[in-house]
């Protein structure tokens, strides 16, 4: 016992002297800490876009493919000589979908980097970090989110949204179920979620402005969970069509299958992060016929688009809708430093916000099916498609679809 | 056992700082801590920022679980209560920060009162669970209500103080760092009391405890108040970081992450719970550091951030596996190290 005691007296009141691997790694460690010090080097010319990307966490699924589409965007327009001469330089950061640490990020980066652009991760973000773009004054941001509260160009002047916002999503699937069926009932499914709610209520007063009727919104918690008693209150209701908001996967093949096993008629409908080929494919049978609003074509459409060409051969395999909406986040960016540049102003965020919504009627390269023009903050264009699940494809169930 | 310490007096013993170094010391952090927004970029201040907060919600969580022995997995939601409040006080009244963070801190105290009722019935894993219900039904009141802002949540103007708007991390520091050194002086300070003796007590055996003349029911409560005032207060300070209040700003992963500080950092220990937070909080960004320092570029952090995270976990065993007792029994064996350096063989 007494030996024991010494030991660990011996053991923790005198330590030996550091061996040389200890200090090896005690020098690591203290450069490790003493780097948020040093700043890096940045050619004086360069454009910089910033990102805070969730490449791990519940959203890792999307930040993969917005990063590597950056990536591809970035280096394909440096091959061809940059930007007026200037070379662009993406510089991404994890932040595991949170939102202390996305901030974190865009701290970092921006402290190390003259910014021009930058890509948030999600809504939160968005939100939090609108005082310090308005305050920083030469940043434009876009990013994952599609809140409708985001598309206000007064309250968020340096931010834009990559396609429609959610509401505008649910008003092109609203404006194909008028044209489909005029007079439908259409049922809202959506989660107990900032990102849930956000369409609802004006979609709701859209839907009757169309003609149709809203016999039932039911809200659930977002992910997997038993949803048996909202389905018979959906059977109860018979809607027309069934419109899912705020998921990206579950609950949404549970209410179809149990909704198909108890006789509903019902087309079921999806928006923008629940319409990857790849989610929609993992509902197996009860997903044949799902429909859903797609802002950009998916990676495998035949329909006549450079753009794709071009990602199809940098990359064979196929390419998740986050990339395509990287993808034409990067050639926004490029797209407006290029006009901000040409028209021989600085790279501020209010001359490079005036240049984007100078965008009338720009070709995507086919990315999106029409010629885009963006007068506020949002892209207000989508497009209808439906799942084949015997061709494991999404296809195109409308034309595209202007607000 | 260190010599030189000599202690003539009951107050001598029990003062917070005995020696003529720990002063020192303690005038060169104070001195490191004023300097520090001079000279750091706005990456550094928002960390320091954000390490404040945690240190004040853990240090919070300390008292309850670290000091008095009761498991709460409630700490975020408090928190919640008190950027709430912050930001209504903020937003309709326009009430002077340091008042709203008082109001934060109170509301929060209430909300732990209440929590802390089935303390006296249930202890260890019972009440983690009694205190997840209660982030339940908080989080469905902040999503709900009409004066939280529903899911939207609130957003609020910045913060001003004597004419100064707390728009940035600089400026920010000078409330949050203060703010949480002030609350770490009343959480040491509390266990030179009877109050902070009793949770101690309680802790370590309540029946003997309440033998010994100590109302089970009215210290935990006691407990639970003081330890929501903190996260009230953290939260407050939160709130005036970021600026907008959500439903989904306090989740429970949160209140995970509090907790994992404390036992990192060492339960029962004001030290404890401020080396945890900073742990928790700084050594994910560190490693990207380490990892940025690695060549590739875009390409290769999509493949090194999940390695991170491992890296991370590991340590965290590492710890929990190697060092039970937390950063701070380190600590405790470095300064004994020092106690007789350089006169040692």
């Amino acid at each position: 016992m007494v030996n024991r005691i010494d030991r660990a007296f011996a053991q923790h009141s005198l330590p030996q002297q550091p061996s040389p691997r200890r200090r090896g790694l005690m020098l690591a460690a203290g450069a490790g800490l003493a780097a948020p010090l040093v700043a890096r080097a940045q050619g004086a010319d360069e454009i910089v876009i910033g990102g805070s990307i969730p490449m791990t966490g519940v959203f890792a699924f999307a930040g993969i493919g917005i990063n590597a589409a950056f990536i591809d965007y970035v280096k394909r327009i440096n091959d061809a000589g940059g930007i007026a001469g200037r070379k662009v330089r993406y510089v991404p950061e994890d932040t595991g979908y949170k939102v202390d640490v996305s901030v974190a990020a865009f701290k970092k980066i921006t402290s190390q980097n003259k910014v021009n652009f930058y890509y948030g991760d999600s809504t939160g973000f968005s939100k939090t970090i609108n005082s310090e773009l308005n305050r920083n004054g030469n940043i434009l941001m876009a990013g994952a989110s599609f809140a409708s509260e985001i598309n206000d160009p007064a309250n968020f002047p340096n931010q834009f949204l990559v396609g429609p916002d959610y509401t505008e999503m649910v008003g092109i699937l609203l404006a194909h179920i008028a044209k489909e069926k005029p007079g439908a009932k259409v049922a809202f499914v959506y989660s107990d979620t900032e990102f849930g709610r956000d369409p609802i209520e004006k979609s709701e007063a859209a839907a009757k402005k169309l003609g149709l009727s809203v016999p039932v919104k039911i809200m659930t918690p977002p992910g997997s969970v038993d949803v048996s008693t909202e389905v018979i209150k959906l059977r109860r209701a018979a809607p027309d069509y069934t419109i899912f908001h705020g998921y990206v996967l579950a609950p949404i093949p549970e209410f179809i299958q149990q909704g198909k096993q108890m006789g509903m008629t019902s087309k079921w409908m999806g928006t923008f992060w629940t319409m990857d080929s790849s989610t929609v494919m993992k509902m197996g049978e009860a997903g044949d016929g799902f429909m859903g609003v797609m802002p950009y074509r998916y990676y495998y459409d035949t329909e006549k688009s450079a753009t794709l060409e071009q990602i199809r051969a940098a990359r064979p395999e196929y390419q998740t809708t986050p990339y395509l909406q990287g993808y034409l986040t990067a050639m926004l960016f490029c797209e407006v430093a290029k006009r901000t540049l040409a028209a021989g102003q600085e790279l501020t965020g209010k001359n490079m916000k005036a240049a984007l919504n100078g965008l009338k009627g720009f070709d995507t390269g086919g990315l999106i099916g029409v010629p885009i023009s963006i007068p506020g903050n949002s892209i207000p264009v989508g497009r209808v498609y439906r799942a084949d699940m015997k061709a494991q494809k999404m296809v195109a169930a409308s034309d595209w679809i202007s607000l | 056992m260190r010599i030189g310490t000599l202690k003539e007096s009951y107050v001598a013993d029990a003062a917070l700082f005995d020696s003529v170094t720990q002063k020192v010391w303690l005038a060169i952090g104070c001195a490191l801590l004023v300097g520090f927004p001079f000279v750091a970029n706005d990456y550094a201040l928002y960390l320091a920022c954000l390490v404040g907060i945690n240190i004040a919600s853990a240090t919070g969580l300390n008292l309850l679980t670290g000091y008095t022995g009761l498991v709460s997995l409630g700490q975020a939601a408090f928190m919640g209560l008190g950027a709430y409040t912050v930001a209504i006080l903020q937003i309709r009244y326009g009430t002077p920060p340091l008042l709203n963070l008082l109001a934060g801190g109170f509301v929060a105290m209430l909300g732990g009162l209440l929590v802390g009722i089935p303390s006296l019935r249930v202890k260890g894993l019972y009440l983690a669970i009694a205190t997840i219900a209660a982030s339940f039904i908080l989080h469905f009141l902040f999503a709900n209500l009409t004066l939280t802002g529903g899911t939207g949540g609130l957003s609020m103007s910045p913060a001003r103080i004597f004419g100064f708007t707390l728009d940035a991390s600089f400026r920010l520091y000078w409330l949050i760092v203060p703010v949480m050194l002030l609350m770490l002086l009343g959480a040491a300070n509390l266990f030179r009391t009877r109050i902070g003796r009793a949770f101690i007590a309680i802790r370590d055996r309540d029946i003997s405890a309440e033998v010994l003349g100590i109302p089970l029911l009215r210290y935990k409560l006691l407990s639970f108040g003081l330890s929501s005032f903190y996260a009230g207060v953290a939260g407050g300070l939160w709130a005036y970081l970021f600026r907008v209040v959500t439903p989904e700003s306090f989740p429970l992963q949160m209140s995970i992450f509090f907790l994992a500080a404390i036992i990192v950092g060492g339960m029962g220990s004001i030290l404890g719970g401020i080396l945890g937070a900073v742990f928790m909080t700084m050594v994910p960004e560190v490693l990207k550091w380490i990892f940025d320092l690695l060549p590739g570029g875009p390409s290769l952090t999509v493949f090194l951030s999940p390695v991170r995270l491992i890296v991370f976990g590991l340590l965290i065993v590492g710890f929990l596996v190697f060092e039970p007792l937390g950063l701070a029994e380190v600590w405790r064996r470095i300064r004994r190290f020092f106690h007789l350096w350089p006169f040692r063989n």
